[in-house]
């Protein structure tokens, strides 16, 4: 431990143990325990204990006081359990017999402090630290603590019910990793009588009539099997099955949840040869509502190794709310595909049927469900692509209305689900995720035809528009490559025709976030098809170009930065504007200016930073306009970057020089500039070249600025940059070399009153030599270790939090309940 | 048995991050979604482990309602949506929707570029989750789904700030996020109708607290910013981009205005540009004198606030600075503030709380030798003043709210254990209802009645009319009717009506009841006393003596018997049917009574 806060440390013991003290901030007490848990965890507790005698005294005084605040014995309680984890410290705290007065019948237990459940917890949590080792486990059979945290599952504190189920794992693991090494499904005779008595109150919460109890029993289980491998979870399983047949019995199933959860939880521990386990599945399947199977069959078909019966049972089971769909929507036989064997369920049928909000919870699950399993390497196979599509677009022809069931179930479905707006948006994401797959060209019409029903109708919500938008771009980018040609196929251009238009219309939305979305989808489709011939074909002829244009004026700052963002991916395929025609000359420079504006001008900080990453990927790829003087680019940019107030933009600033560095110098060896392999060095006449093109642009003088800058992540960029500039332009000698020459001198004075936060002055135009020089001369790596830091981190030191903690007595006034 | 459970993740007898689940005849709505600004981890949001084991998130959760744009009430939100997953549909006010984004992005740049903090939300993430926001206009009522509605009531505290009622056929609940009862010089007070909600959750910031007079602490305000610029010093004021800062804005101008005072004062960071934009374009949020005054004169246009540039620090003579972030934790409002702690001609005013761990909460525990980078030490001589601004109600405007809506049940949040517990017994005594502080955690579990509502047919409520009785909304009335369920409807209407209806014929059905009474006469002179009893006591019934030896008193019929054993005894059998239910149970106790003895 630091000598400072060894000093602190009793006066805060002394202030803590002090019920009249305040404690100041409700945080503190949390960031004193991450504390001392670091210390133990780097060292003895027993000697820290030894050296810091205050430490104890303070859980000695906790004991003794009667008004102490719950929160601070709740504090003390863990604190204690932090010490003992470490078995001689343990000992030594034993020896004064605080332990037991701490965590036994005679302490809080038994107190009026017991109501408070922060005590309760730190009771638990305390003990949850504590029980590392077999000392711990006597103390805990010794002071009936166990028996405790049995009742504690019960707590009408949340928190506390559950670190209650936690610790009992804990205490269970810890018990069972001795004796269960090496055997194999150990008798239950052999298991320690700690474990056997966890165990046996499972077994007898599992046959409770009190739902929660058996929530409990199966929540603990489901924490075991998920968390403790030890080949004695086998033996348990074998133990507690006829346990859980008995729940499977019962109609309805018991804490069903739950059991979904501990089932899936034995499952993903167990070995695939465990037939019992499959037939429990099974059996479990076939019991439960549709409702409450989908989430098994959804987690049996994610199981690595399971029997192929079980996964078509399992499948099955997701796939009949969508079967029914199908089946009530039929127009004609046969549409049901392999969805058939799935579909005629009545039980499925009458859960779609009984209620709106049973239907569309029903339907969510399932669609939610399928579209997740879409892309596993595990999902089943044959995977029903075709009648799976087919029941997304039924789907949301239903919830739109347009369909038009004759059956007696797809009219009361339609009456559903016409505008439910939850399964719109569960069918949108469904066949966007779709899209990763194929189908007929009959059917894949009809997908583009039900995305554009929603894209155009008045009726979508601007989320529904979102993912109808998100679905289009996942089906357009899938499609077919016309055979032999690099371009569109004949359905998809057809589409785009249509498309383009319906962009157009949601571009000038009144709603801010279609607007968005349109030119998030717009910018998407142009980084994928910028080079098609029939996508700028079909773009050129629409007014989608321009509308994006006039975006760049939008009243919305998020709207704004995407219109940038469109307008530089349009730019960058030569897409932005109508063609040069007499009377816009230059529309494509226009551009740049307008850009340039933005980045001067806007007041929001999306549109300056959308328009730094433009022009950063614009110098990289040789945008025409940028390539055309490069230098007068990089200028205008930085000098319009460096006012910048927004540190983000100034950052890119950065990025943006050191594209322009790299292109004048060669490219970085690494992305970390201390990479074992440092860049060559630059040619000495393409150096000296380069450094008169760095001072022209003022590049040296922006990065030097930035170095200073009193936001950590601008110079830390600045520092990398100038890293890679030295070991370009000086590789060799060392800073003392450097130093010389009245230009160094006075830029070195300059930089100091940077430093110090006075950046008026101007640097000047350096000389190449003056440049190599001072990048010597300035301790880099020194200032790159120095920003490595977070920024707070004086004030989040250990000696930090003491201080506070102590200048806070008697500091607090109404401030301790403001807030805002 | 319908119920509301309330359980807090946050603000459950604590004052960091608001997160409330609430579950109202089946629906689950989460109120708020704060972050706790005092920690740098996970601990800073509030624990959503709770929900996720419910299965998914979206399915599970109905709706997320947020009150205001305060980062303890909002901060979470896209960690909760674009990280934890949940995809449903979030409720707030417009002003809340707009300003929300600009808190977000401020804290994220602090904590994930400056501290360099892993695992944070991305500002992509900040606008795909503002996408998903459907904004409310006051006093709307929004239909969340088929069954839950939400409606937004005017809260005052901070721009666009209120309170929400979340309904299910007549069950409610009525959530205040954080409220101001007194208007101040930019907002309005809190408002709403008297709703009876079954659940008021309040906030109870200062739940002990009598708040002096705001005029007192503006005038000490005023007086030392005064103060600091006449004797040549300069003043920083740290604040969060929007919301305090604008009420001290108003405040400062109309003073500057008034004195003729000269020296500068700036704001930071573009930042009055965007407060501006947004005061402007929520004007209807404001208070009645802002709006009213807003066609002759902008509030929000400063004459004599400007934008600050860095190179102003350094710049000599006296001047305010309102500068960001508010806790003194980074940025430009620490740069200054490192600029100028050296010079005790100047002063820093504190309008709000600071975590630990932050230099403003240093300087307001007193330390005055601080610990820079590379074991520098700051001194600072500047003044240093705390002066809250928070526009909390107090106790006295908390018990004026529930006054005003007249809720069943009070639950409080957002304050400390021991001032909850003072005022939990006020308002149990004052209103004579439960009130409950859960912990973070607990779940409080308010069983409600069921209430099904049934229509009532005309005709059976012109024949009540006909009696003479208007209908009192205020006193509950007996009705007889015949309650027909068809089609998942309820309607009460007249057996008659019911019968055509259903196409039934009508039995009628009586009560008959024995009595039993010694007397040794003849059956008929029994019959007579009886009539004369009764005759003598129900004067305002119609009572008479049948050919038959009967009696009858209105549809009942009484007519006396030998008894088989015992010739002492007679048995009187009284019987009547359900219209006369009352009266025939009173004539069958009075008779039980006896006859009076014949003089």
């Amino acid at each position: 431990m630091d000598p400072e806060c060894s000093r602190l440390l009793p006066a805060l013991c002394a202030v803590l143990a002090d019920p009249r003290q305040p404690v100041a901030d409700d945080t503190c007490l949390e960031k004193l325990l991450d504390w001392f848990t670091a210390v133990t965890e780097a060292g003895s507790s027993l000697l820290l204990l030894q050296e810091n005698p205050c430490l104890v005294e303070l859980l000695f005084h906790v004991l003794k006081s009667q008004d102490l605040s719950s929160r601070i014995l709740s504090f003390s309680l863990r604190l204690a359990g932090i010490f003992a984890a470490q078995e001689n410290c343990f000992q030594y705290l034993q020896q004064g017999e605080l332990l037991p007065m701490l965590f036994g019948e005679v302490g809080p237990l038994g107190g009026t402090s017991w109501t408070a459940p922060t005590v309760r917890s730190g009771w638990i949590q305390g003990l949850h630290t504590l029980a590392q080792h077999p000392s711990a486990l006597r103390f805990l059979a010794a002071c009936g603590a166990v028996d405790t945290i049995f009742s504690l599952q019960g707590d009408p504190s949340l928190f506390v019910a559950s670190a209650a189920g936690q610790l009992l794992v804990h205490i269970l693991d810890l018990a069972m990793r001795g004796p269960a090494e090496g055997h194999r499904s150990p008798q239950a005779c052999d298991w320690p009588a700690c474990a056997q008595k966890i165990v046996g109150h499972i077994e007898d919460s599992l046959c409770s009539t009190a739902i929660p109890q058996v929530t409990q029993a199966l929540s603990v289980l489901t924490t075991v099997f998920g968390h403790c491998h030890g080949l004695w979870t086998q033996g348990l399983w074998v133990r507690l099955s006829p346990f859980v047949a008995r729940l499977l019995e019962k109609d309805p199933v018991p804490a069903s949840h739950s059991l979904v959860d501990f089932l899936l939880s034995v499952a993903r521990s167990a070995p695939s040869s465990d037939r019992g386990l499959w037939e429990t599945l099974a059996q479990t399947l076939s019991h439960l509502s549709p409702t409450q199977a989908g989430p098994l069959a959804f987690g049996i078909l994610k199981l690595q190794d399971c029997p192929q019966a079980l996964r078509t049972q399992a499948f099955g089971i997701l796939l009949q709310p969508l079967a029914c769909v199908l089946e009530a929507a039929a127009q004609a036989p046969g549409a049901l595909g392999l969805l058939g064997a799935a579909a005629g369920d009545s039980v499925a049928v009458g859960t779609l049927l009984s209620s709106r909000p049973a239907c569309v919870g029903l339907l969510c699950c399932a669609l939610a469900h399928l579209g997740l399993l879409q892309p596993l390497p595990q999902r089943p196979s044959p995977w029903p692509q075709v009648p799976l599509l087919g029941a997304a677009v039924t789907i949301l022809r239903l919830c739109s209305g347009s369909a038009a069931p004759t059956s007696d179930v797809g009219g009361r479905l339609c009456a559903i689900l016409v505008g439910c707006g939850r399964v719109q948006r569960a069918a949108l994401d469904f066949l966007g995720a779709l899209s990763q797959g194929t189908g007929p060209q009959e059917l894949v019409t009809q997908v583009f035809s039900v995305l554009l029903e929603y894209l155009v109708s008045p009726e979508s919500s601007s989320m529904v528009l979102k993912k109808a938008f998100q679905a289009t771009l996942g089906w357009l980018l899938r499609s077919p490559k016309t055979p032999g040609c690099c371009d569109l196929d004949p359905h998809t251009q057809l589409f785009l025709r249509e498309l383009l238009p319906v962009l157009q219309k949601r571009l000038c939305s009144p709603c801010w976030e279609v607007r968005d979305s349109g030119l998030e989808f717009l910018t998407q489709m142009t980084r994928h098809w910028g080079g098609q011939a029939g996508f700028r074909q079909a773009l050129l002829a629409s007014e989608v170009p321009e509308l994006t244009k006039q975006l760049l004026r939008d009243p919305e700052s998020y709207v704004r930065a995407s219109a940038v963002t469109a307008t530089g991916q349009l730019s960058s395929w030569g897409l932005c504007a109508t063609p040069a025609s007499p009377e816009r000359p230059g529309a494509q420079q226009s551009l740049l200016a307008e850009l340039l504006h933005i980045l001067s001008t806007d007041s929001e900080g999306f549109p300056r930073r959308a328009v730094m990453q433009v022009f950063t990927e614009w110098l990289r790829d040789g945008h025409t306009d940028v390539a055309e003087d490069a230098e007068r680019f990089v200028a205008g940019v930085l000098q319009a970057v460096s006012r910048d107030l927004d540190w983000e933009v100034r950052a890119q600033g950065l990025e943006l020089a050191l594209v322009f560095l790299e292109q004048l110098l060669g490219q970085r060896g690494s992305h970390c500039p201390c990479a074992v392999a440092p860049p060559e060095a630059a040619p000495p006449g393409l150096l000296a070249h380069a450094l008169q093109v760095l001072g022209r642009v003022q590049l040296f003088e922006f990065a030097l600025r930035a170095l200073f800058d009193c936001d950590r992540p601008v110079a830390q960029k600045s520092c990398d940059l100038l890293l890679f500039l030295r070991a370009k332009a000086a590789p060799c000698g060392s800073p003392r070399e450097a130093g010389d020459g009245p230009n160094v001198a006075s830029v070195g004075a300059t930089l100091q009153k940077w430093q110090a936060g006075e950046q008026g002055q101007p640097l000047g135009l350096l000389e190449p030599a003056a440049v190599v020089a001072l990048l010597r001369s300035i301790d880099l790596e020194g200032l790159r270790d120095t920003l490595a830091e977070s920024s707070d981190h004086v004030e989040k030191s250990p000696q930090s939090l003491l201080q506070d903690m102590l200048a806070a007595v008697g500091a607090l006034g109404e401030s301790g309940a403001d807030c805002y | 048995m319908p119920e509301i459970r309330v359980t807090p993740l946050g603000a459950g007898q604590d004052v960091g991050r608001s997160c409330i689940l609430v579950s109202i005849a089946g629906k689950n709505v989460m109120l708020d979604c704060g972050m706790h600004m005092g920690f740098s981890d996970d601990r800073r949001f509030p624990d959503f482990s709770y929900i996720t084991r419910s299965g998914r998130l979206t399915d599970f959760l109905d709706c997320v309602i947020i009150s205001h744009f305060h980062l303890d009430h909002c901060g979470a939100l896209p960690y909760f949506s674009e990280m934890v997953g949940y995809d449903g549909p979030i409720y707030m006010t417009q002003p809340t929707q707009a300003i929300c984004p600009i808190l977000l992005e401020d804290y994220r740049k602090i904590a994930v570029d400056k501290k360099g903090e892993a695992r944070f939300f991305t500002s992509q993430m900040i606008k795909d989750c503002m996408k998903k926001v459907v904004a409310v206009h006051l006093h709307q009522t929004v239909q969340v789904d088929d069954e839950l509605e939400i409606k937004a009531y005017y809260a005052g505290h901070v721009l666009g700030a209120a309170m929400f009622q979340i309904k299910v056929g007549s069950e409610s609940v009525v959530y205040t996020g954080d409220y101001n009862m007194t208007p101040d010089r930019h907002l309005g007070a809190a408002w709403i109708d008297k709703c009876r909600p079954n659940l008021l959750i309040t906030e109870s910031t200062y739940a002990t607290t009598i708040r002096d007079s705001k005029r007192c602490r503006e005038r000490d305000f005023l007086k030392k910013v005064h103060e600091t610029v006449e004797r040549g010093g300069k003043v920083l004021i740290p604040v969060f981009a929007l919301g305090r800062a604008q009420e001290l804005c108003i405040l400062l101008e109309t003073f500057w205005e008034r004195v003729g005072l000269k020296a500068p004062i700036y704001f930071s960071t573009g930042l009055t540009e965007k407060a501006n934009h947004y005061y402007k374009l929520f004007i209807p949020w404001t208070n009645q004198k802002i709006r009213k005054t807003f066609v002759q004169r902008n509030m929000f246009e400063f004459k004599h606030i400007k934008a600050f540039d860095r190179a102003f620090a350094d710049s000599p003579g006296p001047m305010v600075v309102f500068a960001t972030p508010g806790m003194l934790h980074a940025g430009q409002s620490l740069q200054i503030f490192r600029k100028w702690a050296g010079n005790e001609k100047n002063m820093v005013i504190m309008p709000g709380y600071c975590v630990q761990g932050t230099v403003g909460h240093k300087i307001l525990s007193g330390q005055r030798k601080l610990e820079m980078e590379g074991r520098q030490v700051l001194e600072v001589k500047m003044q240093v003043e705390y002066m809250s601004f928070s526009a909390h109600a107090d106790a006295k405007g908390i018990m004026q709210l529930v006054g005003q809506a007249e809720p069943e049940n009070v639950l409080l949040v957002h304050g400390e254990a021991k001032k909850m517990e003072f005022l939990k017994q006020k308002i149990e005594q004052e209103f004579r209802v439960s009130c409950y502080m859960p912990a973070n955690g607990e779940t409080v579990t308010l069983p409600t009645s069921p209430s099904i509502p049934v229509g009532i047919s005309l005709g059976l409520l012109k024949r009540e009319m006909a009696q003479g009785l208007l209908p009192d909304a205020k006193k509950p009335r007996l009705l007889h009717g015949t309650l027909i369920m068809k089609d998942s409807n309820f309607r009460l209407v007249s057996s008659e009506q019911a019968l055509k209806e259903l196409g039934l014929a009508e039995h009628q059905l009586r009560f008959t009841c024995r009595v039993h009474l010694h007397d040794t006469r003849k059956e008929q002179e029994t019959a007579v006393r009886v009539y004369s009893h009764l005759k003598s006591v129900l004067k305002d019934h119609c009572v008479q003596h049948l050919p038959d030896g009967s009696v009858t008193v209105e549809s009942i019929l009484i007519q006396a018997a030998a008894h088989s054993e015992d010739p002492g005894t007679k048995v009187l059998l009284v019987s009547w049917t359900y219209q006369d239910e009352e009266l025939g149970s009173y004539l069958t106790s009075l008779l039980k009574k006896g006859l009076p003895q014949a003089s």
